[in-house]
């Protein structure tokens, strides 16, 4: 059997590392950027290079950011006293996107699943309790998906949360069952979010 | 799709009728495709063994409760050539008959590749050609099915029982069947937290979300079996008796894990901790066993987090069947340990034939009776007895190598089919 040269071979495999592409799709993005005569594949791997290069976690939000605050921690307009607590960074470009929440977030970077691995030890909770405790936050809103993950990591925020006496939210019912915060319309989110009850 | 039947036809159904009228089988076991009109009258499967007269009644029953009789690997239901030709997937779908209604159910079995080589087995269950969960299945298709390895259910493993109730229930109780699902999975959850706390350490409070979610669950599941084995154990009795000619009752007991409404006394015998009960007051409706169950758990916690597994709840629970004789006044034996196979075979067809009754008294309408070879097990007089349920039911489909077994009486008023390398024919009466 005739193999492709090591480059082609190894940007294959690189790229099936991703989730949701499988060999056949890596091998048809490997030889595409091969044909391509736009440099695609040089502006590609400048932009992986500064992908990791710049940014970072915000110290405060954990969103990821080139700058440290991140703008939205940074903002002196908005709400300081309300944290939004969310599972992945996607899920605070949804809320803006809907613009209407006036708030800070606070990314968790994962949910409780012990069966896959994730425990709360690998989650930005400490660093969430740290944060609110001698602060003046009044409101914590639990935004983690209304899916059985998100539950368990919601249910686990209120036990570390509860003793520090700040009001605890849950957003509202208005999102489908087993969905994704990162997947709702804006007026979903709107009616999520001021729906949210205290827990 | 809903078929509304004309109230000609309903006058036709208005007998409580539950049947399966039109069974579909693609890549199911040793069926590359089946399609069989059923016939009104009992249904007699014959031919060598090995050709697909089982995996008939295991298809039916895979319907109704959603799992298959006789393997916990459901990916063994896939027709290996069929998944060797590039095709990794089972269907089975029927067209079922109530009283009001006729609906199509369906389940499908794919094997879905994953990111590490392996496989997964993905199930997918519709109702109306509309994708619903196991649950939904509660209430569609109601099944008694009777083999000769149910015998094994009395003195076997008790994972055994615990998953003959369970399917019992998903059966009638969709509420059981939700239960279920969320207790099996927190399980998964909480078992996998504990062996990392034992391993790596951690905080142990990102138990208790799993924790609520077992106490909730675990309560309705309790009530769920405890009712259950009540019902089945009264009408297992007297049908006992009359198989054996008054000679011996049957008792089954429910022997929960945990049992939070039970006398500490009670709870001392059954080896639950040598510790008094110091929970909330008991007796006191679902909430309080709830908070007595989650308590139990909690003061378990670094126990189980050394043994790395949950040891107390419904998946630990047991089921025993126990008989005497009047003759012998309070002597009484389990049959699980001290039955005899004969015992054993008698209390098993009590057991079935009682699951029938509750399924009818429970649905309004008798269930499909499925027999597998089972004539052969029993006696002249049981024999007799078994047949006589035929025909109490609206529809009856068994299965024999050898049909002379029934009476000619019975074959006369049988449709016999004869089953062979994966295809079914009519045969030629006689
Ligand atoms: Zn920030």
């Amino acid at each position: 059997m005739q193999t492709a040269p090591a480059s082609v071979t190894r940007l294959i495999e690189e790229l099936a590392e991703l989730p949701g592409i499988g060999r056949k799709t890596a091998a048809r993005l490997t030889y595409f950027l091969l044909r391509d005569k736009s440099d695609l594949a040089g502006r590609l791997a400048e932009a992986l290079r500064n992908l990791k290069e710049r940014t970072r976690f915000c110290s405060v939000c954990y969103n990821v950011t080139e700058e440290d605050p991140c703008p939205i921690c940074a903002d002196p307009g908005r709400d300081h006293t309300i944290i939004c607590v969310v599972e992945e960074p996607l899920d605070v470009l949804a809320l803006e996107q809907a613009g209407v929440y006036k708030g800070v977030y606070h990314v968790l970077h994962g949910v409780l699943a012990p069966s896959e691995g994730m425990f709360v030890e690998d989650l930005r909770i400490g660093e969430l309790v740290a944060r609110v405790r001698g602060s003046d936050v009044e409101e914590v809103i639990l935004a983690t998906n209304p899916t059985s993950e998100g539950d368990w990591t919601a249910s686990y925020l209120l036990t570390r949360l509860r003793p520090l006496g700040v009001r605890i939210t849950r957003l509202g019912r208005g999102l489908p069952v087993g969905g994704d915060l990162e997947y709702a319309d804006a007026v979903t989110l709107t009616r999520a979010l001021e729906g949210r009850e205290a827990i | 799709m809903l078929i509304p039947l004309s109230p000609l036809a309903l006058s036709v159904y208005n007998r409580a009728a539950m049947r399966v009228r039109y069974l579909s089988l693609t890549n199911f076991r040793n069926y590359a495709r089946l399609e069989l009109a059923l016939p009104e009258r009992p249904l007699l499967l014959h031919g060598a063994n090995a050709q697909g007269k089982t995996s008939l009644l295991e298809a039916i029953y895979l319907l109704a409760t959603g799992s298959s009789p006789l393997t916990s690997l459901d990916r063994q239901l896939i027709n290996w050539e069929a998944e060797a030709g590039g095709l990794p997937y089972a269907r089975v779908w029927a067209e079922v008959v109530r009283r009001d209604r006729v609906q199509e159910v369906e389940v499908i079995l794919e094997k879905k590749p994953l990111a590490n080589g392996t496989t997964r087995l993905q199930k997918t269950i519709r109702i109306d050609r509309v994708r619903k969960r196991r649950a939904d299945l509660a209430g569609r298709l109601n099944v008694v099915l009777f083999m000769p390895q149910d015998v094994d259910l009395i003195a076997g493993p008790p994972a055994g029982r615990r998953r003959y109730l369970d399917d019992t229930l998903c059966q009638v109780d969709r509420a059981y069947c939700t239960a279920l699902e969320h207790y099996t999975e927190a399980l998964r959850q909480r078992n996998a937290a504990l062996r990392h706390l034992r391993d790596e350490g951690g905080d142990p409070a990102q138990l208790a979300p799993f924790e609520e979610v077992l106490a909730r669950e675990g309560v309705v599941i309790a009530n769920g079996r405890r009712e259950l084995v009540a019902a089945l154990s009264q009408r297992a009795d007297r049908i006992h008796q009359q198989l054996t000619g008054g000679a011996e009752w049957l008792r089954l007991e429910y022997r929960p894990n945990f049992d939070p409404a039970a006398p500490p006394a009670l709870k001392y015998q059954m080896g639950l901790g040598l510790q008094p009960y110091e929970g909330p007051p008991l007796g006191v409706g679902a909430e309080g066993l709830v908070a007595a169950f989650r308590q139990a758990l909690l003061t378990r916690r670094a126990d189980e987090i050394a043994r790395g597994m949950t040891l107390i709840g419904p998946h630990r629970d047991e089921l025993r069947f126990v008989a005497g004789s009047p003759a012998q006044g309070t002597h009484e034996v389990d049959l699980g340990t001290y039955g005899s196979r004969g015992q054993q075979r008698t209390a098993v067809l009590a057991l079935k034939l009682a699951e029938l009754a509750f399924l009818q008294a429970r649905t309004g309408e008798a269930p499909v009776l499925l027999l597998d070879e089972v004539l052969a097990e029993l006696d002249a007089a049981r024999r007799r007895y078994l047949l006589s349920q035929v025909d109490r039911v609206e529809q009856a489909v068994l299965t024999a190598t050898d049909p002379e077994m029934f009476s000619a009486e019975f074959r006369e008023r049988a449709v016999l089919m004869e089953v062979r390398g994966g295809i079914v024919t009519e045969a030629a009466a006689g």
